[in-house]
Protein backbone atom coordinates (compact mmCIF):
# COMPACT_ATOMS: atom_id res chain seq x y z
CA UNK A 1 0.00 0.00 0.00
CA UNK A 2 1.44 3.37 -1.03
CA UNK A 3 1.91 6.32 1.33
CA UNK A 4 -0.84 8.27 -0.49
CA UNK A 5 -3.31 5.43 -0.05
CA UNK A 6 -2.46 5.18 3.64
CA UNK A 7 -3.05 8.91 4.12
CA UNK A 8 -6.36 8.59 2.25
CA UNK A 9 -7.37 5.83 4.70
CA UNK A 10 -6.34 8.06 7.64
CA UNK A 11 -8.42 10.91 6.27
CA UNK A 12 -11.45 8.71 5.57
CA UNK A 13 -11.50 6.88 8.90
CA UNK A 14 -10.67 9.89 11.08
CA UNK A 15 -13.29 12.08 9.42
CA UNK A 16 -15.96 9.39 9.48
CA UNK A 17 -15.21 8.53 13.11
CA UNK A 18 -14.70 11.98 14.63
CA UNK A 19 -17.31 13.89 12.64
CA UNK A 20 -19.66 10.91 12.95
CA UNK A 21 -19.43 11.26 16.72
CA UNK A 22 -19.95 15.03 16.47
CA UNK A 23 -23.08 14.76 14.31
CA UNK A 24 -24.45 11.99 16.49
CA UNK A 25 -23.99 14.20 19.58
CA UNK A 26 -25.69 17.14 17.80
CA UNK A 27 -28.70 14.97 16.98
CA UNK A 28 -28.76 13.59 20.55
CA UNK A 29 -28.55 17.06 22.12
CA UNK A 30 -31.31 18.46 19.92
CA UNK A 31 -31.95 22.11 19.11
CA UNK A 32 -32.00 23.19 22.80
CA UNK A 33 -28.24 22.75 23.20
CA UNK A 34 -27.58 26.12 21.53
CA UNK A 35 -24.08 27.50 22.16
CA UNK A 36 -22.62 24.21 23.41
CA UNK A 37 -22.53 23.07 19.79
CA UNK A 38 -19.73 25.54 19.11
CA UNK A 39 -17.42 24.11 21.78
CA UNK A 40 -18.27 20.62 20.49
CA UNK A 41 -17.31 21.66 16.98
CA UNK A 42 -14.07 23.26 18.17
CA UNK A 43 -13.16 20.08 20.03
CA UNK A 44 -13.99 18.03 16.94
CA UNK A 45 -11.74 20.11 14.69
CA UNK A 46 -8.87 19.95 17.20
CA UNK A 47 -9.30 16.18 17.64
CA UNK A 48 -9.35 15.70 13.86
CA UNK A 49 -6.17 17.72 13.32
CA UNK A 50 -4.34 15.93 16.15
CA UNK A 51 -5.40 12.44 15.01
CA UNK A 52 -4.55 13.09 11.35
CA UNK A 53 -1.18 14.69 12.10
CA UNK A 54 -0.13 11.96 14.58
CA UNK A 55 -1.19 9.09 12.29
CA UNK A 56 0.40 10.66 9.20
CA UNK A 57 3.67 11.19 11.07
CA UNK A 58 3.52 7.59 12.34
CA UNK A 59 3.04 6.26 8.81
CA UNK A 60 5.86 8.48 7.48
CA UNK A 61 8.24 7.35 10.25
CA UNK A 62 7.69 3.68 9.41
CA UNK A 63 8.31 4.27 5.70
CA UNK A 64 10.23 7.54 5.24
CA UNK A 65 11.28 6.85 1.64
CA UNK A 66 7.66 6.54 0.48
CA UNK A 67 6.67 9.65 2.39
CA UNK A 68 9.44 11.75 0.81
CA UNK A 69 8.72 10.60 -2.74
CA UNK A 70 6.87 13.34 -4.61
CA UNK A 71 3.49 12.52 -6.17
CA UNK A 72 3.89 10.93 -9.58
CA UNK A 73 1.58 11.45 -12.56
CA UNK A 74 -0.74 8.56 -11.67
CA UNK A 75 -1.19 9.78 -8.11
CA UNK A 76 -1.90 13.31 -9.36
CA UNK A 77 -4.49 11.92 -11.76
CA UNK A 78 -6.13 9.97 -8.93
CA UNK A 79 -6.29 13.14 -6.83
CA UNK A 80 -7.81 15.14 -9.69
CA UNK A 81 -10.44 12.48 -10.45
CA UNK A 82 -11.31 12.22 -6.76
CA UNK A 83 -11.59 16.00 -6.38
CA UNK A 84 -13.95 16.11 -9.37
CA UNK A 85 -16.07 13.32 -7.85
CA UNK A 86 -16.19 15.08 -4.47
CA UNK A 87 -17.07 18.39 -6.15
CA UNK A 88 -20.15 16.78 -7.69
CA UNK A 89 -21.24 15.69 -4.21
CA UNK A 90 -20.45 19.11 -2.75
CA UNK A 91 -22.37 20.96 -5.47
CA UNK A 92 -25.40 18.67 -5.09
CA UNK A 93 -25.32 19.11 -1.32
CA UNK A 94 -25.11 22.89 -1.55
CA UNK A 95 -27.99 22.97 -4.03
CA UNK A 96 -30.11 20.92 -1.60
CA UNK A 97 -29.08 23.18 1.31
CA UNK A 98 -30.16 26.25 -0.70
CA UNK A 99 -33.50 24.58 -1.39
CA UNK A 100 -34.11 23.76 2.29
CA UNK A 101 -32.94 27.23 3.34
CA UNK A 102 -36.06 28.57 1.63
CA UNK A 103 -38.12 26.96 4.45
CA UNK A 104 -36.30 29.16 6.98
CA UNK A 105 -34.84 26.46 9.24
CA UNK A 106 -32.96 27.38 12.45
CA UNK A 107 -29.44 28.71 11.93
CA UNK A 108 -28.03 25.77 13.89
CA UNK A 109 -29.60 23.38 11.39
CA UNK A 110 -28.22 25.34 8.44
CA UNK A 111 -24.71 25.47 9.90
CA UNK A 112 -24.58 21.77 10.67
CA UNK A 113 -26.16 20.86 7.33
CA UNK A 114 -23.42 22.78 5.48
CA UNK A 115 -20.76 21.17 7.67
CA UNK A 116 -22.25 17.74 7.01
CA UNK A 117 -22.15 18.40 3.25
CA UNK A 118 -18.50 19.49 3.47
CA UNK A 119 -17.52 16.43 5.52
CA UNK A 120 -19.41 14.12 3.17
CA UNK A 121 -17.59 15.62 0.19
CA UNK A 122 -14.23 15.07 1.93
CA UNK A 123 -15.15 11.47 2.73
CA UNK A 124 -16.18 10.99 -0.92
CA UNK A 125 -12.80 12.36 -2.00
CA UNK A 126 -10.81 10.04 0.28
CA UNK A 127 -13.02 7.07 -0.59
CA UNK A 128 -12.59 7.71 -4.30
CA UNK A 129 -8.81 7.93 -3.86
CA UNK A 130 -8.75 4.57 -2.05
CA UNK A 131 -10.90 2.87 -4.70
CA UNK A 132 -8.70 4.19 -7.52
CA UNK A 133 -5.51 3.20 -5.73
CA UNK A 134 -7.00 -0.31 -5.26
CA UNK A 135 -7.96 -0.46 -8.94
CA UNK A 136 -4.42 0.71 -9.72
CA UNK A 137 -5.47 3.44 -12.14
CA UNK B 1 -11.57 -0.87 -28.09
CA UNK B 2 -7.88 0.02 -28.30
CA UNK B 3 -5.39 -1.59 -25.94
CA UNK B 4 -1.81 -0.81 -25.04
CA UNK B 5 0.29 -3.82 -24.13
CA UNK B 6 3.85 -3.68 -22.90
CA UNK B 7 6.97 -5.78 -22.49
CA UNK B 8 8.11 -4.29 -19.20
CA UNK B 9 7.93 -7.52 -17.21
CA UNK B 10 10.05 -9.39 -19.79
CA UNK B 11 12.50 -6.51 -20.09
CA UNK B 12 12.91 -6.31 -16.32
CA UNK B 13 13.66 -10.04 -16.27
CA UNK B 14 16.19 -9.71 -19.08
CA UNK B 15 17.90 -6.79 -17.34
CA UNK B 16 19.22 -8.61 -14.33
CA UNK B 17 15.78 -9.34 -12.87
CA UNK B 18 15.31 -5.68 -12.11
CA UNK B 19 12.66 -5.16 -9.45
CA UNK B 20 9.65 -2.90 -9.89
CA UNK B 21 11.07 -0.66 -7.17
CA UNK B 22 14.39 -0.32 -9.00
CA UNK B 23 12.61 0.61 -12.22
CA UNK B 24 10.36 3.01 -10.31
CA UNK B 25 13.39 4.76 -8.81
CA UNK B 26 15.02 5.10 -12.25
CA UNK B 27 11.94 6.71 -13.83
CA UNK B 28 10.85 8.74 -10.77
CA UNK B 29 7.46 7.15 -10.12
CA UNK B 30 6.16 4.93 -7.33
CA UNK B 31 6.42 1.13 -7.38
CA UNK B 32 2.60 0.98 -7.47
CA UNK B 33 2.61 3.00 -10.69
CA UNK B 34 5.14 0.67 -12.32
CA UNK B 35 2.94 -2.26 -11.29
CA UNK B 36 -0.16 -0.57 -12.74
CA UNK B 37 1.63 0.15 -16.03
CA UNK B 38 2.99 -3.40 -16.21
CA UNK B 39 -0.47 -4.89 -15.70
CA UNK B 40 -1.95 -2.59 -18.36
CA UNK B 41 -4.20 -0.88 -15.82
CA UNK B 42 -2.63 2.52 -16.35
CA UNK B 43 -1.32 4.06 -19.55
CA UNK B 44 1.69 6.25 -18.75
CA UNK B 45 2.33 9.68 -20.21
CA UNK B 46 4.59 9.87 -23.24
CA UNK B 47 7.39 11.20 -21.03
CA UNK B 48 7.27 8.25 -18.62
CA UNK B 49 6.99 5.83 -21.53
CA UNK B 50 10.16 7.30 -23.04
CA UNK B 51 11.91 7.12 -19.66
CA UNK B 52 11.04 3.41 -19.40
CA UNK B 53 12.29 2.75 -22.93
CA UNK B 54 15.51 4.64 -22.17
CA UNK B 55 16.17 2.57 -19.02
CA UNK B 56 16.00 -0.62 -21.09
CA UNK B 57 17.86 0.92 -24.06
CA UNK B 58 15.00 0.05 -26.39
CA UNK B 59 12.94 2.09 -28.86
CA UNK B 60 9.48 2.99 -27.58
CA UNK B 61 7.69 0.65 -29.98
CA UNK B 62 9.65 -2.31 -28.62
CA UNK B 63 8.36 -1.64 -25.12
CA UNK B 64 4.77 -0.57 -25.84
CA UNK B 65 2.41 -2.03 -28.43
CA UNK B 66 -0.80 -0.37 -29.53
CA UNK B 67 -3.53 -2.51 -30.99
CA UNK B 68 -7.00 -1.53 -32.11
CA UNK B 69 -9.30 -4.51 -31.49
Amino acid sequence: MSFREKTAWISLLSMAGIYGYYFWSVVEAGPQAGGSHFSGLLGTVIALVVVQVVLTIAVAVFNPKDAQTPRDEREKLIELKSARFAYAGLATGIALACFFAAFDPPILFNTNALLFILVTAEIMRSGSQIIQHRRAA
Amino acid sequence: MATIRNEIRRLRFENGEMTQQELADKISVTRQTVNAIEQGKYSPSLEVAFRIATVFGQPLESVFHYSKD
